[in-house]
């Protein structure tokens, strides 16, 4: 395989594993503000990796740039989606988890 | 919520807006409305299609009303535009798919009215067409729910 190709991988490679972190930080975090921080910056990190590994492979134009404007929207919306969800619930009283505190 | 005094919760706070979902919102509204548009017409030659186009218009005014309220929202997308969004939508359809029964054509015969490139438009327009429906009727029902949850908290 050419360089450009095994660089696609890498970057797609990466880019899972920060989803992998983020699928694992959704499930072994406590509360829903630290899932939200896991989450959110972890998918974003790799989703937009990701995407980098898509527009390696594509050598055209038109695609490249509509994985350009893809990842500028998933940079725009995925933080504003989760800044969303934990401003809702601070919204509607749910405790923050703390360390030592009663866990349920 | 169970642990909550319910005189505490009764207390209505003024919902205070986010200026980073505003901000957001506004930014990303336009671009998602074309994209909307953008699926609509696509369904013709690839993947995409009114239901599809339809849905992500719907959602971006779901998006408008969770950022600028729902009351704003539906004053700025009136009951009388989604029914007249809807109608639209089946009428244009039954121009376009029943139409030609008329003119001793066969249903969705395209061609029959004798337009240029009858197909393609034929498509589009029937896409159009099922992605204002959706799109009307899918907000609609988000609407109808929102009203019915604060005429339930009313009769508390």
């Amino acid at each position: 395989m050419s360089l450009l190709a095994w660089s696609a991988v890498a970057l797609v490679v990466v880019g899972l594993f920060f989803t992998i972190v983020a699928a694992v930080g959704l499930i072994r975090l406590p509360d829903l503000y630290t899932r939200a921080h896991a989450t959110s910056k972890a998918d974003t990190l790799g989703t937009l990796l990701t995407l980098a590994g898509v527009a390696v492979v594509f050598q055209s134009g038109v695609p490249r740039i509509k994985l350009g404007l893809l990842a500028v929207f998933m940079l725009i919306t995925t933080p504003t989606a989760t800044h969303a969800i934990t401003r809702a619930a601070h919204d509607q009283g749910i405790a923050p988890w703390v360390l030592g505190g009663d866990e349920e | 919520m169970s642990n909550h005094n319910p005189e505490t919760e009764r207390v209505e706070r003024p919902y205070t807006e986010s200026s980073v979902i505003m901000t957001t919102v506004r930014v990303v509204a336009p671009f998602v409305f074309t994209y909307g548009l953008f699926v609509m017409f696509h369904g013709a030659s690839s993947s995409g299609g009114g239901f599809q186009g339809g849905a992500i218009v719907a959602a971006m005014v779901l998006m408008l009303a969770f950022a600028f309220g729902i009351e704003p929202t539906q004053r700025w997308f009136k009951n009388t535009a989604i029914v007249l969004l809807a109608t639209g939508g089946v009428l244009a359809f039954l121009f376009i798919g029943v139409g030609p029964l008329l003119l001793d054509g066969t249903f969705l015969e395209y061609s029959a009215y004798g337009f240029k490139k009858a197909p393609k438009y034929g498509i589009e327009g029937v896409e159009l067409g099922i992605g204002a429906i959706v799109a009307s009727v899918i907000s609609g029902l988000f609407f109808a729910i929102a009203r019915g949850f604060e005429y339930t908290e009313g009769q508390q």
